[in-house]
């Protein structure tokens, strides 16, 4: 229950008080009038006495009353026993006026994880109280409103005052005692008269009202007449003085509510009420409770045509004060504010000091008088009658008691006492008693009363009695007994189910419930409370529900939930009663405990009744908001109900909007997923235009990809390098075309003017309804040129110049194309729960800032599927259609950087937006003509691409980067080829250049020296040699295009970003790009393996030969194309070497006749003999130069070293060496920095080959019914000799068994760099193969060896021969005991580099065998280094010679070579 | 048998609610809803004697006009709401027990699902299937 102003013992005391009638003479009700009162009224605000008063208890005790109120009222004849409709309307009207003042304390509690704000205090509960409680009617079982004394009043203006008393006396008499008039009610038979003379001042004639009052005196006694003086104002002083006004705090509020009831009125019976309850006539939510929801909407409509027609005449008729004073309207609406006009500060003293006298010398001592009376009447009665009464009783009536309860039911409540009856005696006492606060004995006496009734089973006064025993217990001061809660909820029951008398009851109810509130008993207060809610009263409902709500929040434990539920009931009832105002004001409330706490169902339900109350009561706005938090929530309603949602939203909507139009409101819906908004700068392009194909680009189809990005930022990076003479400028961004979330979106984006701005906005339908949008577009801001376009302020500042679309929009016209052109879509249409995407379009005219604020459109429910009841209703949806616009609001990414930003939530700043326009750029679009899609690895294909500018401006600077640089060339300049141009022409035209030569079997290879300068590009741009290296604007050119599948089979996607920049400079933009993005498919075709070896032909043979030494390339290709039915077969047509030091000589092949045809997984095996080339030129300054030689196997000669042959090679080949090279030279200087290292380079590089083999070959494809013929090129780089090098990167075998190594290798440099030492010499030895020795003649046989040293490095190499026997083990020991070598047997030399040297040693064997010869043992270490290096030779396999015993004449030598 | 059954999660909103199709469902929202001011004495009640050693089961929380709710907290503090039609006699409160015991072990099985994120209101077939069984088939018998 919630707080009030007032105490309780204040309450109760105040709730009975002494009742006092007031009959006036004509005359006196004139004079009273004057002050715009009656005298009741007039008395009212004085009848709280300040003084205390006494009386005497029947024991002549000395009882103190205090702070005694009375109550004065007009004699009402009229019947008035049941709480009439009049009444029960009067009291709505109370509370209708009591609404909670804006801004008045609120309560926060906090329980749980809710934070409440609510009003303590219900002072519209306290006026509904305090209205109910004296409007009681008098009934026959209680006499506490039962009038106890009588004022006659009459004035001294008339012409015999007695005469007027003795009138008014009889006619008192008469309404006490004639029958007539069963109201109003008298306390005792013998009413106290008091006589009041009243005296005009303002009419002069005091003397004469002195001397009538002393004539009362004599008659009547001092203590029973009283001269009340007043009206001593003049109505001329009136301005001067400010006199207090108390009557207004007891009247007033009856003009206050008349006046509200007019509003509520107008407001209640507008048009759009009967609207919009005939709009959700169809479909009426089914959250509403059951039948309460029809009563909900009828209700309040025929409380509104009862209150507004009978406004104030209704109220002044039905009102009971009111009644008599018989008010015109006009003078009531005149001098609302002027009460007591007549009455100075004199007269209020006047007044309150009568009725002071009133009370302290008429009333209590008749009071007293009175109790006394009535206890001895009842202490006589004790020994005799009360005994004798109820032994009669008992004799008479005894046997039938029980059965008069269960016969005739309704004798339990309608049992009459005659009036004089003697438990009606001491009830009289009872509550004359509690009247003037002696409460211990009227407890005595209700307990008294309450055991008599409950014998008699006269239910009805049993309960009053029980009541008011229990209220007195509780008045008790000193309290010797604990109240009797069971007493009040007896007396409540009785009430209430046996008498069916829900006012008293309810009176019991209140008393009780606020008795037990101040004890603390708030849980039983509310079930009390809510227990009185019953169907017969709304308002009453509501107003207890209301208390109960605030019980169960003002407990120890505060229960938020049955509050809420509670106030949703009570709101609920209020609703019904026609109380909107607080309808609204308790679901408000609730809604605090239900707000986004997941229990949507019950949340939406608020919401709507809160948006309708609202819309009803003229808070369209908050209704809007209501009815947005429905649609915008997840909700779990069914999809017609969503339906009936939007569609009353959008009618509150509707009306709101028709309020104010110069700015348009926000819409909830669609919801609009804002960071997913996506700008795109640009035309939208053209995919293909004929056989054209266009470059790709970028669009809005594609996802973000933050690799990509990152790749196409890099390769743009290259190319502004490039064109920035190597150094990427510190101002460098990244082109971004197509703006999201994950972009870089600090910066203000550039836009070119006359380039459309595609803004992508993703809405999503939250509904189960389809939405119907049209008319959509953007709402930008735009500021010319000039105005500086940074921060906020600045667009501020400029928000005079600032043009917007924003009114054309709202208009609806045709918006401003001047500036910006605005596309509109005319149709949007989103199903139910649909996410779309709605791609808009601006076109700038003009250079500036533009922002583009929001979306604009209609809103509308699409018709669904479902058929439409009726016409009507059709109608209805179709004016159902509200603009409006949401905002584009974008929240940048959460900053993560500083400690504060990790703190706090901070976020970044997002300008997808926001895009400066620039001038006009030029524009350029790129062509691909013939291009495949699926290539064989290594296979060449001539494209073409076409480069147009299609702007207004030149453009030039024309570059490309790729991510795969050896995918395609343009041609070098020097080199290229004459070849047609236009590509239709050279449909079957090979790619390469050739000349024809007849072919010779043993042909030698003809070689070409290119620089390796014509073919270099940088690594990965490469500049487009278009004619004057500019492109005009409307120009197009095209270019050749020469590609090459990629080495490895599978989808590559390769990437292509062409730069140019304008012809005019100091624009803000500085360059553009266009992205291209091709896969290509590649199959296998060949694999070429290549070895070489050194030869070991002896080096007076090779002599001839050019070079110092021959090496032999082994080359073995493999058909592994897989596609049998495609490709037939590949031709090896030709090979070509290219190399700085090598070059191939010539083809050994033992086949070599005819050109190499390989079908399916056939290989081939082809020799070719290497030579060093050149070596003078190979030593001179031109050591990039290349020299290039090509061998062909077939008929005509593929000129290698141009174009495509040329650039494919140095594009393929050339990348990998340095990097490898590199990557040896870390490794061995972290390994050992000792001069080792050298020594490896130096070995190393007597064992470079550096020769790249080109293997160029034809495949014959059967496609589609043609036969086709593809060239390609493979490249194999052969880095040192012995090593097998592949056109196919072996990783793939090698990663796929690798063994987890838990431990880290250690490396072996040492063993590694002996093997690669063991080369640094060649050794030969010449001897003749057999020879024969006459052993019979000469037992020794000396034989000549030759031991031929050849150094192949390029450093002088310190050797050292030991022939002497080193036997490790015994076997071998036996072998070589059988020969010797003789003579010097250590040498000691050293070799210039590649120097030969010949080393004639003697071999001593003693008889004929076979020997090993080879038993040399060479140590090489380079001339500089120390001994360490000193490394043994290879052992090589042995030597054999045959030395025969001659027995006949030995022959001649033979020279073997064996090895 | 039940007329409505109700999961609600530590921080009191809804993880699961499920009511007789044929009647108001705004209604048993509101009372289950209400029902938690219940179950919050309850526990705070017994949680001051008791600790650890609750007893899950909290019994009738109260009763309406039409209906009986009963109320069990597991000891993560998710509550179970079951509410029963007053003029259903025949329940006896070993039958509620044990019903909720059930529907206790039910959701114990949908928290064990590594693919149920735990907050969000649940969504298993089988939990439903458990409810279901659970209550009144109106649709079979109307």
């Amino acid at each position: 229950m919630a707080q009030c102003v007032q105490s309780v013992q204040e309450f109760v005391q105040d709730s009975f008080v002494p009742m006092v009638a007031v009959l006036c003479s004509e005359e006196a009700e004139r004079v009273t009038r004057k002050n715009n009162l009656n005298f009741a009224e007039l008395l009212r605000p004085f009848c709280r006495l300040t003084s205390e008063g006494h009386i005497r208890d029947p024991n002549n005790q000395v009882q103190v009353v205090k702070n005694l109120r009375i109550c004065v009222n007009n004699v009402v004849t009229s019947p008035n026993t049941a709480f009439s409709p009049a009444q029960r309307r009067v009291l709505n009207e109370v509370v209708l006026s009591c609404q909670p003042q804006e801004g008045t304390a609120t309560n926060v509690i906090t329980a749980g994880d809710c934070d409440l704000n609510f009003s303590a205090t219900t002072p519209w509960f306290e006026a509904y109280r305090e209205n109910f409680l004296q409007s009681m009617p008098a009934s026959e079982h209680e006499f506490l409103n039962h009038y106890l004394a009588c004022l006659l009043v009459v004035s001294s203006t008339e012409t015999v005052p007695v005469e007027q008393f003795l009138k008014l006396s009889q006619e008192q008499h008469r309404i006490q005692h004639s029958g007539d008039y069963t109201n109003p009610k008298w306390f005792i038979p013998n009413t106290l008269k008091y006589y009041v003379l009243l005296h005009d001042m303002s009419e002069g004639g005091e003397q004469r009202a002195d001397s009538v009052y002393e004539d009362m005196k004599q008659r009547y006694g001092h203590q029973g007449c009283y001269l009340l003086k007043m009206n001593s104002r003049t109505f001329s002083a009136e301005e001067d003085e400010q006199i207090p006004d108390p009557w207004s705090q007891y009247l007033h509020r009856n003009n206050l509510q008349s006046q509200e009831v007019l509003d509520d009125a107008a407001v209640n019976s507008a048009a759009v009420e009967n609207n919009i309850s005939a709009a959700e006539g169809d479909s009426h939510p089914s959250t509403e409770k059951g039948e309460a929801s029809n009563s909900l909407e009828s209700h309040p409509l025929q409380l509104d045509t009862a209150s507004s027609s009978g406004s104030l005449h209704t109220l002044s008729a039905v009102n009971p004060e009111l009644k008599k004073g018989a008010r015109d309207p006009e003078s009531l609406a005149g001098g609302a504010g002027s009460h007591g006009a007549s009455l100075t500060l004199n007269d209020h003293d006047h007044i309150r000091q009568f009725i002071q006298e009133f009370t302290f010398r008429g009333l209590l001592p008749h009071i007293e008088k009175n109790i006394r009376q009535l206890n001895d009447q009842l202490v006589s009665r004790k020994g005799l009658s009360r005994s004798l009464f109820t032994a009669t009783k008992k004799w008479f009536g005894g046997g039938k008691v029980p059965e008069k309860g269960i016969s005739e039911p309704k004798s339990t409540c309608g049992l009459l006492y005659p009036p004089e009856a003697p438990e009606l005696q001491i009830r009289k006492m009872a509550d004359l008693c509690f009247l003037v606060q002696h409460y211990e004995l009227a407890y005595s006496c209700y307990h008294t009363a309450k055991k008599d009734f409950l014998s008699d089973q006269a239910m009805l006064y049993a309960a009053g009695a029980l009541e008011m025993a229990a209220v007195s217990a509780f008045l008790q001061a000193g309290a010797p007994r604990p109240y009797p809660a069971h007493y009040m909820d007896t007396a409540i029951q009785t009430y209430r189910d046996v008498c069916k008398n829900m006012v008293l009851a309810e009176r019991c109810a209140l008393l009780s419930a606020e008795i037990l509130k101040s004890q603390v008993k708030y849980s039983d207060a509310a079930t009390l409370l809510i227990k009185m809610t019953s169907e017969d009263s709304d308002l009453r409902s509501a107003l207890l529900l209301e208390q109960a709500a605030h019980c169960f929040i003002n407990m120890r434990n505060p229960m938020v939930r049955k509050f809420a539920f509670h106030m949703i009931l009570a709101g609920h009832r209020f609703s019904k009663a026609g109380q909107r105002r607080h309808a609204l004001r308790c679901y408000c409330q609730a809604m605090q405990v239900y707000k986004e706490r997941g229990w949507s169902l019950a949340e939406d339900h608020i919401n709507f009744t809160i948006g309708r109350q609202s819309f009803t009561l003229s808070h369209p706005e908050n209704a809007v908001t209501a009815f947005r938090q429905i649609l915008t929530n997840d909700s779990r309603q069914t999809a017609t109900q969503q339906g009936a949602f939007l569609r009353e939203y959008l009618y509150v909507y509707k009306s709101v909007v028709l309020g104010n139009e110069d700015r348009l409101p926000q819409l909830p819906l669609p919801c609009i997923h804002s960071s997913a908004t996506r700008v795109y700068f640009g035309h939208e392009r053209r995919l293909a235009e004929g056989e054209k194909q266009a470059a790709t680009h970028v669009s809005l189809d594609q996802e973000y990809d933050q690799d990509l990005a990152a790749m196409w930022c890099h390769l743009e990076e290259q190319l502004v390098a490039a064109a920035n003479r190597g150094i990427v400028p510190a101002t460098f961004q990244p082109t971004q075309c197509c703006l999201n979330s994950q972009t870089d979106n600090l910066r203000f984006p550039l836009a070119v003017a006359e380039e459309p701005i595609i803004v992508e906005v993703t809405f999503r339908n939250p509904l189960k309804v389809p939405l119907a949008l049209s008319n959509l577009s953007l709402l930008w801001r735009f500021t010319a040129e000039g105005a500086t376009p940074s921060e906020e302020k600045t667009t501020e500042e400029s928000a005079g110049e600032a043009v917007t679309n924003e009114e054309a929009l709202t208009e609806g016209t045709t918006p401003k194309d001047d500036v910006v052109t605005t596309e509109i879509i005319l149709e949007f249409l989103m199903g139910p729960e649909e996410t779309k995407l709605a791609r808009l379009r601006l076109l700038p005219h003009s250079t500036g800032q533009l922002n583009i604020v929001g979306v604009v459109y209609n809103l509308a429910a699409a018709s669904s599927g479902e058929p439409t009841p009726s016409s009507e209703g059709q109608q209805a949806l179709e004016v159902m259609v509200v603009r409006g616009r949401q905002d584009l609001k974008i929240q940048g990414p959460r900053l993560n950087q500083t400690k504060e930003d990790k703190m706090l939530v901070r976020h970044g700043q997002d300008r997808r937006l926001d895009p400066i326009i620039t001038p006009p750029m030029p524009l350029m679009e790129v062509f691909f003509l013939q291009f495949p899609t699926a290539l064989l690895c290594g296979e060449i294909r001539k494209a073409y691409v076409e480069f147009c500018n299609v702007s207004g401006g030149a453009l030039c600077g024309l570059r490309v980067a790729s991510t795969h640089p050896d995918f395609f060339t343009f041609g070098s300049q020097t080199t290229t080829p004459l070849t047609p141009v236009s590509p239709t022409s050279a449909e079957n035209c090979s790619a390469y250049k050739t000349t024809a030569t007849t072919r010779q079997p043993g042909s030698v290879a003809s070689e070409t020296l290119v620089s390796a300068k014509d073919f270099s590009q940088l690594s990965g741009v490469m500049e487009i040699p278009i004619e004057g290296g500019t492109l005009q604007p409307g120009e197009s050119t095209q270019l050749p295009l020469w590609l090459r599948g990629p080495d490895q089979e599978g989808v590559h996607e390769i990437n292509f970003l062409f730069y140019y920049e304008s012809t005019t400079k100091g624009i803000k933009i500085s360059h553009r790009v266009l992205r291209h993005t091709v896969f290509i498919c590649a199959s296998r075709s060949l694999s070429v393996q290549a070895s070489a070896c050194r030869s070991s032909v002896p080096p007076h043979h090779s002599v001839d030969e050019k070079g110092s030494g021959g090496t032999l390339v082994f080359v073995d290709v493999e058909n592994i194309n897989t596609s049998e039915a495609g490709v037939r077969e590949f031709h090896i047509i030709q090979v070509s070497s290219s190399s700085r030091h090598w070059c191939l000589h010539k083809c050994i092949n033992p086949a070599n006749d005819k050109d190499c045809k390989l079908t399916s997984r056939e290989r081939a095996k082809l020799c070719f003999r290497a030579t060093r080339c050149k070596p003078h030129q190979a030593t001179s300054a031109a050591v990039e130069k290349y020299t290039f030689a090509d061998l062909n196997l077939g008929n005509e000669r593929i000129i290698s070293s141009s174009t495509p042959c040329g650039d494919f090679f140095f594009r393929g080949c050339r990348p990998p060496q340095p990097q490898r090279v590199d990557g040896t030279s870390s490794r061995t200087s972290s390994t050992n920095k000792s001069p080792a290292s050298d020594i490896s380079n130096i070995v190393r590089k007597c064992n470079e080959l550096d020769l790249n083999i080109i293997v160029i070959w034809k495949a014959y494809v059967v496609e589609d019914n043609k036969q086709l013929i593809l060239e390609g090129q493979l490249h194999v780089a052969l880095q040192t000799i012995g090593k097998e090098a592949s056109s196919l990167t072996p990783k793939e075998e090698a990663q796929e068994m690798a063994l987890l190594k838990f431990k880290a290798e250690v490396p072996a440099p040492v063993a590694l760099l002996s093997a690669e030492l063991s080369q640094l010499i060649k050794t030969n030895l010449h001897y003749p193969e057999t020879y024969t020795h006459p052993f019979v003649q000469e037992s020794l046989c000396v034989v000549p060896v030759t031991l031929t040293l050849s150094n192949c490095s390029s450093a002088p190499v310190d050797v050292l021969i030991d022939l002497r026997h080193k036997s490790s083990s015994p076997e071998s020991l036996e072998v070589h005991s059988s020969f010797t070598w003789v003579g010097q047997t250590q040498y000691k030399l050293q070799l210039k580099p590649l120097e030969v040297l010949c080393l004639t040693l003697r071999a001593c064997f003693l008889q004929a065998g076979v020997y090993n010869l080879n038993t040399p043992r060479v140590f090489a270490k380079l001339a500089e280094q120390g001994a360490m290096c000193e490394t043994s030779q290879q052992a090589a396999s042995p030597a054999l010679i045959i030395i025969n015993s001659a027995r006949v004449q030995p022959q001649g030598d033979v020279l073997g070579l064996l090895d | 048998m039940a007329v409505c059954i109700a999961v609600i999660a530590k921080e009191n909103y809804p993880l699961y609610i499920r009511s007789v199709p044929t009647q108001n469902e705004l209604k048993f929202h509101y009372t289950v809803h209400t029902s938690l001011d219940v179950v919050e004495e309850k526990i705070s009640a017994v949680g001051k004697s008791l600790g650890d050693q609750r007893e899950l089961y909290l019994g009738l929380l109260y009763p309406t006009e039409d209906y009986k709710v009963y109320g069990y907290v597991t000891n993560s503090k998710v509550k179970f709401v079951i509410v029963v039609d007053s003029s259903n006699t025949s329940l006896r409160d070993n039958e509620i027990r044990s019903m909720f015991r059930k529907l206790h072990n039910s959701f114990t099985d949908v928290m064990c699902n590594p693919f149920h994120s735990p907050g969000n209101t649940i969504q298993s077939k089988a939990f439903d299937g458990i409810v279901s069984g659970m209550m009144v088939q109106t649709a079979s018998t109307v």
